[in-house]
């Protein structure tokens, strides 16, 4: 029986591997459960990347009409991933440091790390310098929701909070706060390290 | 110390930047709602149209109107804001070019009173001195020559300028000149046909032996 890949209506190459039925059980067999949700988590990271959702939650599984639908359901062979292998494939996640639970303390949702909060800093500079951003003080809002897009549009807070506290352990960033809310202040690279 | 002295300090009047930077990002915000009712008042109206009711979707497009004048109002305060942000940021800078220049003129004030001008002019006699005395010692030193050496080096000169010479200039090979007639073999086919007859002389006067 041949399987076939299928590209979805926001056009994401579905793997071949998601027209398959026991794709979406949670298998029995340890060495079976290791491999097929290690292909969960590489088709998580990839539609994420692709759509630019941030985060994943158990109840995207429980219901549909959501953002995840496409990946977590194939309406085709009439199958999709049942809440609780959902949240064991989002505990995988966490625990090999590619997603984080946010809010913290519980498990239910996940910050999704389709990019590092390393490389998110080096974006997050970068787009700052190219738009001649460095020295200013600049908001949150102005950050996440610019006037013209940006790669950094629509990042969540805590990753951009991240983002920052990276770029100021080595003096390219510095929070300022104040009573009705908080900015901050990019700097240019030193050269230094 | 701590990493953090690169980093320069959080003045007051940073702080009021960012608090007119979070106003105006308010007012967008604002904005964008007003947008967002825009768009579902005109939707109801639709509806009411739709479904017979012209009085009712009169009094949604009144609302929206309103709507529409609040957005223009908040518009105008947007511009404010960001003009008395670009003000402040502008004047900032200002400040700094200033303090630059101010630098620049003391570094310069320090330099002059090393080099005044009376100690620059004492410098350049001694120079002139110096250079004319040199030209004395050398004038002796060429005089100092003998009528041999001298004429010995005159030759050596000449003799370099014909080196140079021939190296810059292209080189003049004669070359001879390509034939006009048919080359003719003379002296060496003559000898050739001697020696022929010698042979066979020689082997006619072996056989009688």
């Amino acid at each position: 029986m041949a399987l076939s890949t299928h590209t979805t209506t926001t056009d994401f190459l579905l793997p071949s591997i998601h027209s398959a039925p026991p794709f979406f059980t949670q298998q029995l067999h340890p060495a079976s459960l290791s491999i097929a949700t290690e292909q969960w988590i590489q088709l998580i990271l990839k539609y994420a990347r692709h759509r630019r959702l941030f985060t994943i939650k158990v109840e995207d599984s429980e219901a549909p009409g959501n953002n995840w639908d496409e990946v977590l359901r194939n309406e085709r062979i009439n199958r999709k991933v049942l809440p609780s292998y959902l949240t064991y494939i989002l505990a995988q996640m966490v625990s090999k440091k590619l997603a984080v639970y946010e809010p913290p303390k519980q498990d239910r949702s996940v910050l999704i790390y389709w990019r590092l909060p390393e490389e998110w800093a080096e974006v997050l500079h970068d787009w700052v310098s190219s738009t001649g951003n460095l020295n200013t003080i600049m908001t949150f809002y102005e950050i996440t929701d610019p006037p013209i897009a940006s790669p950094l549009s629509g990042l969540p807070i805590p990753l951009l909070r991240q983002a920052i506290a990276i770029l100021s352990r080595s003096n390219r960033a510095q929070i300022i706060a104040i009573a009705e809310g908080e900015g901050v202040r990019f700097f240019p690279s030193t050269g230094k390290a | 110390m701590g990493g953090n002295q690169s980093v320069p300090k959080i003045t007051a009047q940073d702080r009021a930047i960012l608090d007119l930077k979070l106003q105006r990002d308010k007012v967008k915000q604002y904005q964008n709602n007003l947008k967002a009712v825009l768009d579902r008042e005109e939707a109801i109206a639709k509806q009411h149209l739709q479904a017979g009711h012209k009085d009712r979707a009169l009094v949604a497009l009144r609302r929206r109107k309103y709507q529409q004048g609040l957005l223009l109002k908040t518009d105008g305060q947007l511009e404010n804001l960001q003009q008395l942000v670009s003000t402040i940021e502008f004047s900032l800078i200002e400040v700094s070019v200033l303090h630059g220049l101010k630098q620049g003129n003391e570094v310069l004030k320090e330099i002059h009173k090393e080099m005044n001008a009376e100690s620059v002019e004492k410098l350049l006699e001694e120079t002139a001195e110096a250079r004319e005395y040199q030209r004395e010692i050398d004038e002796m030193l060429a005089n100092n020559l003998s009528l041999d050496e001298e004429d010995t080096v005159q030759a050596e000169l000449r003799e370099l300028q014909a080196v140079v010479r021939a190296e810059t200039e292209p080189s003049k090979d004669v070359l001879p000149s390509a034939p006009t007639s048919e080359p003719v073999a003379t002296e060496p086919l003559a000898e050739l046909q001697e020696q022929i007859e010698v042979g066979s002389d020689l082997a006619r006067t072996a056989i009688p032996a």
